[in-house]
Formats: structure tokens, C-alpha cells, sequence
């Protein structure tokens, strides 16, 4: 077992490899509460791979089909029932590049409730039936998110960035493409990627370390399989599709995301993540000049949000919000974005925003679940947030203007609107 | 936890509760009044007001400069509806001393800066500034209107308001528009002076701090030593002033806009003062609707998928439950049908003795969560001091061990339809 300390923030982290592979990791906090996390490094974009010479094409929105139909026992019971009757608070999510499962145990359930969820992650029971039943319950939910004005801008500007990678594709799939999924299509895709060296586990709360991975590693049974898989991601064009795309909703006013197509490559995944919070904040946070100007003229009501989505297959930085002159204000950014790169960021600045991203980092050890999920997100970014107080203490204006510099390319500009009707 | 409260004057409380499981203070600053017409807009339009600069630091840049130089202190201000009254909620977190890269006073700065956005605002020759005041009748417009962005907000906000009309909780927090053009700096001004000496306010502090200094703080903050004393003016919400009167007739209303999956909300009345009503409904409401165990998830969801989401909400000022669900359009008639199956299944207490058990598991980590979770905590003693009730976390999980089946079946049998509102696709 491997002990990492920050005495700074007052925390001490975990972290072990099972003997079948998987990497556990443990947040020992003072709290009554419990919470584990299980991901598995297969979402949406995973939807052709090689398993030895065979080549498989599962239906979109399989991993996310799959993450609902986990929960089904042969018996006949369904775990997240069993979970909830127990009074943990068990879910489960799939994203582009993941797929998560995890509970919180606040009445002194959780080894009872880590019985159940250990089983249910390992043993899938899919049958013609229970894959049909569950189709009406997501084609409801992918018409949900047809409702969501922000969904569709944020969609629309990925389709816009992206040729080939199926990051363009919904993750719940559409409604034609989730009527293909069967069983054995869902079989076929947990055993290539339900595996130990392929998943990782984050427990944080009222743990003893050592207790908590022995108790873990009893009740695991999933082994490595002998087969060798690989994902198969068409080649993406470093270009984007098209700059525009717009669409028209009943909503009261515009909703805009101005989106830049970025570099995979990188050599300090944190240290990127820092300098691009820092330009944000610089750019367009609720300090920064422009924002106020802009709030002033009415032209903004609340301060973009700030999206950076990177995986080896796709990268890009996503500002999204909400004005009736949308051309106007992304005009305003892309002026501001270009005289950032001419003039530099002032030292005050700089470090007035270090200052604040120091006190997210600590706060953000404050909550259990936002906690663990945040580590479960890093690991499949092969990204290790012990490293985060070095790298902060390191990060200068240099780097952070390299950055600026690279990731913000004019001709890997993209900008999706939705008007109102 | 521990949680001691004194009053700094008349009508002024402070509520400190030490904690150590957090990395942060959180001080929440609360001005609780009654819910009118006359003053819903007003009162919106006075939190964005304040939020845009103080006698000591003029612009919004300058208070946002000032908080990131306190390690990034969260602030946030906002309108929340509770029950007949309308709370104007002021909000900041920001790290614990101990954790400063250097040795600084953040929690005393922290208290020191809401205090002055509250109680000392930006002001010219006595008003509001003109210019701020045109930006933030305009932001707050769009607001009012955007309410119909969020459909699902937007059909319970409308069965709220078809169920109490133009009344008191039957008011959109934010306001109306109609109103919002008679505001100018004259009348708004003279209503925020008289808002701030005459309101009840509630400074709540959750923290690891040392309650003698923070106390102190406040007591002998500039701002809080020009407040008068004052006598509590809000509206006392309980089950002895909401029990109702028999529905004769259900409301039924549907309305029409661009939707691709209905929206249906289902208002109840909970005719009943027995002892405990609020706990005992409480537990109703999780064995109806809230969570994956849930009647309504089970059988409207799961067996019939018949929605995507589907869960039931229950307001114990109001005395009222509201059961929503995301539905597709075709199946309205169908969903209600079996939604009302579930009612009477609760009436029969045709429940099982599992559901009422994990029910109360249920309701017991939400309890753990008063102490595990430093803004539930404050939320949850926000609650009792409007309510003027008292229960400690220990009698709350013993009052929820002793309800029986018979108390559930009781309050089933008192609870009634009142509306059925319905927002589809334009046909």
C-alpha cells in the first residue's frame, strides 16, 4: 500500500493494486459517512474494438444501456432497489469515456450494501426480456434531454469540432440506434471491458485503509480475461467540420457556446488543467474586466461556464452562456482572447486567481462524493491529483501563456447557437 | 456538532454551530418577510441591487476582487419561497484559517464583507445608483420570463399558482413584470430602508471556529451596530394553519407548448393535524414517491415504463404534495390512472413492511446529513427557527423509529387531489 500525505490540507491518501489489477484508492475522512465509487473505463465513444481478431460495432448508447441493466439480478431483484431499501443512496452514470457505479452509506449499512454492490458490478444477467422493458425508460429519457436547451448547444458545438469521433454521438444513443441492443451485444461488450486492469476503485469517508481494500479484495471475483481487446477510433482530422451551427428552440433567451478544437497531445495533464482555469478566470470570470463590461451593458446576466474535455481521443474548451447579442459577446471574448495573447496577464492577476483556485482545491475536500468522483474522472485521465499542490506551487504566467497560445487556435474555432423561437 | 444561538438585538439572531468535519465556514445571512404582491418584485430586485457594490468597495469588481483575495470565498444571494414568506438569503463559504498559505483572518473578513453588501450598500445622494438600478430591472425581467425555459420548473410552478392564485405562496418568487416597471430608486430605496430595520434577520455561521471571537464580530460590526432592534413580522406556516378544506371538485388543466415529453404535476392537499403530521407525511411521501423503492418508481416507472422520471415532493409548510413526472404525451390519461392506483394502494396500507423500513432508512441518512453536510445543516436549522419548532437530530430519528403503518394509513386517508396540471406538445 502506498501512503501519500499533504500535511498543508491536512489529508493522507491510499492507494493499492489488487492482485487481479485493480487500482484502489482510499480518502480516510472524519465523518459518519461512506462512499465508494466504482468506474470502468468504457463510455460512449467505445463503440468498436477488436477482441483478439474479432471486430465488434455495438449500437450508440450501448454503455449507457448497459449501466441501467447492471442493476438486474437473476433472482429477480434489482439491486439499486435493494441499495435504496437499505437507505444508501446508490446510482450510477456513464459518461463519453466512462462508466461509474457507487453508493453512500450513511446508517452504518455499508459492508451489508458492499456485499450487494460488489455482486452486482461482477455479475451481469441480461435476458431478451429485461433488455426490451428497459428500452421505453430510456427512449423517455433521451427525449428529456431533447428538451434541454444546453444539452443541445453543447451537442451541436461537438458536432461541429468533430469528423469521426463518436464523442458526436448522444451518450444515451438515439432511438433507432438502442433498439438494436440485445443481450448478447451487451455481453459481448461487459466482458471486453468490465475487467480489473480496466476499472478502478475510490472509497472515501470512514475508512481504515487496510480494513476497507481486505474487504474490497475478499469480495472480488472478476478476473482478467485472457482475450486481448482494442478500441478501434477512426482517425480524426485535426481540422474542425464547420465554424457555425445554430438551431431554434422555445426558449427566452439565446443560449451560445464558443468552442475551440485543442491538441491531444500534452505533456502535464494537471498543469494544463490549472493554466486553462486560470484563463478562464482571467477571460471571462465574474473578476475579470470584460465580464463586468459586458454584465454592465446587459449584454451577460451570469458569468460562461467553462467546459475542458480531454481523453486520448478528443480535446477541446468549451465557454458557454447566455445573451440576446450572442454574436456580440463572442466577438468580445475572441477580441479579449487575442490581446491576452499580445500583452501578457498581469502578475496581480495571476496570483489573485492562484490565490482562489488554492482555496477550490482545498474546499474540495470537503464534500465525500464530489470527492471521490473527482479522483475516479483524474484516474481515467491518467491523471494522479496527489501530484495537484506540487504542480500548483510550480505553474507560472510562462507556461499558462504557452497555453494560451496553443489552445486557442482561430481556425479550430467553432461557435453553436440556440436561438429562441 | 454543536449549536448555540443568541440574539444580538430584538429581532436579530445569530445561530452559531461548531463543526469540525469541514475544510470551510459557511455563514448564511437570511431576511425572512412575508410573501405579498405588493412586494415579491421589490424584494427580488433589492437582492440583485445589493449584490452590485457597498459604501466601501463601489462596483461588483471590486467585491469579487476582494473575495478571491480570501482564497476564492464563495458568495451567492438569492430569493427562496418558504411557505407564505419570501427569504432574502445572502451566502458565503471560504476556508478555515488553518489553512491560509499565510496568516490571515478569512472568516472574520468573510462575515465582515457579507455584512457590508447586506446592510451598507453603494448609495448616491441617499438612493440607488440610477444606472445599476435600469441593468438589474432588466436582468430581473428576464428572469420573470425565462421561467418558461425550464419546463419542468415551469409546469410546478404553475400548479402551484393555478392551486393558491395570486396569494402568498401562489407567488412567483422573482415577481411580475407589471410590477417591475413601476420600481424606480425612490420607491425602492425607501422600501429597502425600511426592509432592513424592520424584517427579522438570521446570521447562521457552520464552522471550526472560536465562538466568543465570532461571536464578538458580529455584535461589534459597524453594520450590525446601526440596525435597530425590531419586532419579528413574517407568517408562522404550521399543520394547525394549513389544514384544509375538502376538495369537491379536482382541477384539471392542461396547456399546450413545445414540449417533445409531457410534463405532468399532481397537487395534493394533506387534511390533517394529528400529532407528528409533518414527520408521519414525511415518511408517506418517501413510500409513495422519493427514490428507486418508491411506489411511483416502481410501478409507474419500472413496471410500466411509463416515465423517465417520476417522484413525489412534499412541502410541509403548505401541507401539500406535489407528485411530478416527465412523461410521454400519448400516455397522460394512462400515467394518472396508475398514479392514483398508487394512492389508494397507500390507503389500504397495501404497502409492505419492507417499504416502511426502508423508508425510514431512508429518511434517517437524510437526518445523518444534518451533520455530515454543512449546508443541509444550516437549511435544516433555517427550517426550525422559521417554524419556530425545535427538534434536535436525536428526536428526530427517535420520532421516525416510532411511527407505525396505522399512522401512514391515517394520513393516506387524508390526503386529497386538488390539482392536475398538464403541459404538452402544441397540437
Amino acid at each position: 500500500m502506498q501512503v501519500i500525505q499533504n500535511s498543508k490540507i491536512q489529508e493522507k491518501i491510499y492507494t493499492e493494486k489488487l492482485t487481479n489489477g485493480l487500482k484502489v484508492i482510499i480518502i480516510p475522512k472524519k465523518t459518519q459517512k461512506k462512499y465508494i465509487i466504482w468506474g470502468v473505463k468504457y463510455g460512449s465513444i467505445d463503440h468498436k474494438f477488436m477482441v483478439d481478431n474479432r471486430e465488434i460495432t455495438v449500437p450508440d448508447g450501448i454503455a449507457h444501456y448497459m449501466e441501467h441493466k447492471l442493476f438486474e439480478q437473476e433472482n429477480g431483484t434489482n439491486s439499486l432497489d435493494v441499495l435504496s431499501s437499505m437507505g444508501v443512496d446508490a446510482n450510477a452514470y456513464t459518461t463519453n469515456n466512462h462508466t461509474a457505479y457507487l453508493f453512500e452509506d450513511n446508517n452504518g449499512k455499508f459492508f451489508e450494501a458492499l456485499d450487494e454492490f460488489m455482486n452486482y458490478v461482477q455479475n451481469p444477467y441480461f435476458t431478451d426480456e429485461n433488455v426490451e422493458k428497459e428500452r421505453g425508460i430510456i427512449e423517455q429519457e433521451i427525449m428529456m434531454y431533447d428538451d434541454y436547451p444546453d444539452w443541445k448547444v453543447y451537442m451541436n458545438a461537438i458536432k461541429a469540432m468533430y469528423h469521426n469521433n463518436p464523442i458526436n454521438i448522444d451518450v444515451a444513443g438515439t432511438k433507432e440506434t438502442i433498439a438494436e441492443i440485445t443481450k448478447d451485444k451487451l455481453y459481448d461488450a461487459y466482458h471486453a471491458f468490465y475487467r480489473p486492469d480496466n476499472m478502478a476503485i475510490v472509497a472515501c469517508g470512514d475508512f481504515e485503509p487496510q480494513e476497507i481494500i481486505s474487504e474490497i479484495e475478499k469480495r472480488m471475483t472478476l478476473q482478467n480475461a485472457t482475450q486481448n481487446v482494442k478500441r478501434i477510433y477512426e482517425e480524426e482530422p485535426q481540422e474542425i467540420v464547420k465554424s457555425r451551427m445554430e438551431a431554434e428552440m422555445n426558449i427566452s433567451m439565446p443560449i451560445f457556446t464558443l468552442g475551440y478544437k485543442d491538441e491531444i497531445a500534452c505533456e502535464n495533464q494537471i498543469k494544463k488543467d490549472l493554466a486553462l482555469d486560470i484563463i478562464f478566470n482571467i477571460l471571462i470570470g465574474d473578476s475579470s474586466e470584460l465580464y463586468q463590461s459586458l454584465y454592465e451593458q446587459g449584454l451577460l446576466q451570469a458569468e460562461p461556464t467553462f467546459i475542458y474535455e480531454n481523453s486520448e481521443t478528443y480535446s477541446h474548451i468549451l465557454i458557454q452562456g447566455q445573451s440576446e447579442k450572442y454574436d456580440e459577446v463572442i466577438q468580445k471574448i475572441e477580441d479579449k482572447i487575442e490581446e491576452l495573447k499580445q500583452k501578457g496577464i498581469e502578475d496581480e492577476v495571476f496570483e489573485r486567481i492562484k490565490k482562489k483556485l488554492y482555496g477550490e482545491y482545498v474546499k474540495s475536500y470537503n464534500d465525500v462524493a464530489s470527492l471521490a468522483t473527482t479522483f475516479i474522472q483524474n484516474y481515467f485521465r491518467n491523471i494522479n491529483p496527489l501530484d495537484y499542490f506540487e504542480e500548483f506551487k510550480g505553474l507560472d504566467k510562462e507556461y499558462t501563456m504557452q497555453i494560451l497560445k496553443q489552445a486557442f487556435a482561430k481556425d479550430k474555432k467553432v461557435v453553436s447557437i440556440v436561438k429562441s423561437k | 456538532m454543536e449549536k448555540k444561538d443568541f440574539e444580538i438585538k430584538q429581532g436579530i439572531k445569530a445561530h452559531l454551530i461548531k463543526t469540525d468535519l469541514f475544510k470551510t465556514n459557511m455563514i448564511s445571512c437570511l431576511i425572512t418577510v412575508p410573501l405579498t404582491h405588493e412586494n415579491v418584485t421589490k424584494n427580488a430586485l433589492i437582492v440583485s441591487m445589493l449584490r452590485r457594490g457597498t459604501a466601501n468597495f463601489h462596483t461588483q469588481l471590486d467585491l469579487s476582487r476582494e473575495l478571491e483575495n480570501l482564497y476564492g470565498a464563495a458568495f451567492e444571494c438569492g430569493i427562496d419561497k418558504y411557505g407564505d414568506n419570501q427569504i432574502l438569503r445572502f451566502y458565503a463559504d471560504s476556508i478555515d484559517d488553518k489553512f491560509a498559505l499565510t496568516d490571515e483572518e478569512i472568516l472574520k473578513n468573510t462575515i465582515r464583507i457579507l455584512l457590508d453588501i447586506i446592510c451598507n450598500p453603494l448609495l448616491e445622494n441617499g438612493k440607488f445608483k440610477e444606472e445599476y438600478l435600469k441593468v438589474e430591472k432588466e436582468n430581473l425581467s428576464k428572469i420573470i420570463k425565462s421561467k418558461k425555459d425550464d419546463k419542468d420548473l415551469y409546469a410546478y410552478e404553475t400548479c402551484i399558482s393555478k392551486m393558491y392564485g395570486e396569494n402568498g405562496f401562489g407567488l412567483y418568487k422573482y415577481g411580475y413584470l407589471e410590477d417591475l416597471e413601476t420600481i424606480n430608486v425612490d420607491n425602492l430605496t425607501e422600501h429597502y430602508q425600511n426592509l432592513i430595520q424592520n424584517s427579522k434577520i438570521d446570521i447562521f455561521v457552520s464552522g471550526d471556529f472560536d465562538e466568543e471571537t465570532v461571536k464578538q464580530a458580529i455584535i461589534n460590526d459597524e453594520n450590525i451596530q446601526r440596525l435597530r432592534p425590531r419586532i419579528e413580522n413574517y407568517i408562522l406556516n404550521n399543520e394547525y394553519t394549513e389544514c384544509k378544506q375538502t376538495v369537491e371538485n379536482v382541477n384539471e388543466i392542461i396547456e399546450e407548448t413545445d414540449v417533445t415529453q409531457g410534463k405532468l404535476v399532481i397537487g395534493m392537499n394533506v387534511n390533517s393535524n394529528v400529532d407528528k403530521v409533518q414527520f408521519k407525511t414525511l415518511l408517506y411521501n418517501v413510500i409513495l414517491g422519493s427514490g428507486a423503492n418508491s411506489l411511483l418508481f416502481q410501478n409507474v416507472r419500472e413496471k410500466e415504463s411509463l416515465a423517465y422520471s417520476i417522484k413525489s415532493i412534499y412541502v410541509k409548510q403548505k401541507a401539500n404534495i406535489f407528485i411530478r413526472a416527465g412523461i410521454e404525451i400519448p400516455n397522460f390519461e394512462k400515467a394518472v390512472n396508475l398514479i392514483k392506483e398508487q394512492l389508494e394502494i397507500m390507503k389500504k396500507g397495501e404497502f409492505s413492511d419492507e417499504d416502511l423500513a426502508s423508508a425510514k432508512e431512508f429518511v434517517k441518512s437524510g437526518i445523518a446529513a444534518i451533520e455530515t453536510e454543512q449546508d443541509t445543516g444550516i437549511i435544516y436549522y433555517i427550517g426550525q427557527e422559521i417554524s419556530k419548532t425545535n427538534v434536535s437530530v436525536d428526536e428526530y430519528r427517535k420520532i421516525m423509529e416510532e411511527i407505525t403503518r396505522e399512522d401512514i394509513i391515517e394520513i393516506a386517508n387524508n390526503i386529497q387531489i386538488n390539482t392536475i396540471y398538464f403541459l404538452k406538445n402544441e397540437t
